[in-house]
């Protein structure tokens, strides 16, 4: 996955279409994440990347880039 | 099978929320969880009292002298000891020389009692059963914990299971995980750890309000779980039938949430149209939720007679189990 859909899609995931993000954005900031967008952010990840995150490593990221270093590089074409 | 069910009058709702908790809207509430209002016992009804209720209500429509066995499941039990399962035998008027415990289980105990009861009637043991499904879990929560506040409600389902019904209880899959204990729990005030009177509490990241006499859940960790585990048990459960998906008329899981639900319905890639996914009235009441749904789904005209019904429950344990049922 290129990595501005995957940033599309998370916001679409997230509800977060009117947010300005990128690889440097800090989600835990973006006023509105919560334990649900946690949730969400699992479900994203095992459907687009059949990948497991547990809670807490989800509780250590911090940007959109630390989300795709814990996804795994390889799987981004960019 | 026959089965009634009972709510408690006291309610709940998103806009009763977005009071206690201002930075949440009851709108936002309802879309993300699927819940709009939850029943929750006032201080001095118990899980014994609302199992009570909906023992009645079945009453009425089965012989009480007919039963020969009961079965109660809960986790906010009356007292340690004696289990709720005796008192209600005296409090129902039931006979005395038929069968009466207690089940500790969350959110798989129904499948649970299913799997008891069949077993009891097939062996000759019982051939009437009255099982209880009865949860409290306002009684385990910090009034602080929106989390857990708005996805959990109080209720119980009463349910007879009679000899023929037996047959129509298929094939089971069951399991259990304890490496997951500690991501629903109600760590303090059985005998591993002592109440804390001093009710020392942390605030975690998502503004949560958590003591270890209270109710903890893991939101994610759960997730994770059941994401991972239940289409397995899915499949497992349509090997042991001898059955394809499409074979199954209605799918009825616990109903959590609706956003869990709906992420496990098309990972598992069921057709919305088979799959219940409704807790608008009632929120999550642990295992109570297949049998409401259960319920409902007969009421609504949603299954009909010879329909092959899968039902799925998972939770706390982290424990788990799946049938087929033949209405």
């Amino acid at each position: 996955m290129y990595t501005q859909d995957f940033i599309d899609k998370l916001k679409e995931a997230l509800e977060f279409e009117e947010v300005e993000i990128t690889e440097s954005t800090n989600l835990k900031q973006i006023e509105g994440y919560d334990s649900m967008s946690v949730m969400t952010i699992i479900a994203f990840v095992d459907e687009n990347f059949s990948k497991k995150l547990t809670a807490q490593q989800l509780a250590s990221i911090t940007t959109v880039k630390s989300l795709k270093d814990l996804i795994g590089l390889d799987s981004f074409s960019d | 099978m026959k089965i009634a069910t009972y709510l408690p009058a006291k309610v709940y709702s998103n806009l009763d929320m977005e009071k206690d908790f201002p930075e949440w809207t009851a709108t936002k509430i309802e879309e993300k969880v699927g819940i709009r209002q939850r029943h929750i016992a006032s201080e001095n009804e118990t899980a014994l009292d609302l199992g009570y209720e909906a023992a009645k209500s079945v009453l009425q429509t089965f012989d009480k002298d007919a039963v020969d066995f009961l079965l109660l499941c809960t986790q906010s039990p009356d007292y340690f000891l004696p289990t709720s399962a005796c008192v209600l035998q005296e409090k129902l008027g039931l006979r005395k020389n038929i069968g009466a415990f207690d089940f500790n289980l969350g959110c798989s105990g129904f499948i649970y009692g299913l799997a008891i009861a069949k077993g009891f009637i097939k062996t000759g043991i019982a051939s009437n059963i009255l099982l209880i499904t009865s949860e409290t879990y306002s009684k385990h929560m910090h009034p602080e914990d929106r989390a857990n506040r708005s996805i959990f409600g109080d209720g119980a389902a009463a349910t007879i299971i009679e000899k023929e019904d037996a047959d129509k209880i298929l094939e089971f899959e069951i399991g259990t995980d304890g490496s997951g204990m500690n991501n629903l729990i109600v760590t303090n005030g059985a005998m591993r750890h002592p109440y804390d009177e001093q009710k020392t509490g942390v605030i975690d990241d998502g503004g949560n309000f958590f003591c270890a006499n209270n109710l903890y859940m893991n939101g994610p960790e759960i997730f994770n779980f059941t994401i991972q585990s239940i289409p397995r048990v899915v499949q497992n459960v349509l090997l042991k039938n001898n059955l394809t998906m499409d074979q199954v008329d209605y799918f009825i899981f616990h109903q959590a949430n609706k956003f869990m639900l709906e992420y496990l319905r098309k990972k598992i890639k069921i057709p919305q149209e088979k799959f219940y996914n409704n807790i608008l009235e009632t929120g999550n009441t642990v295992s109570a939720t297949i049998p409401i749904a259960l319920k409902d789904s007969v009421e609504k005209g949603l299954i009909h007679p010879g329909n092959k019904i899968m039902l799925v429950g998972f939770g706390v344990g982290y424990s788990w189990g799946a049938t087929i049922f033949q209405y």
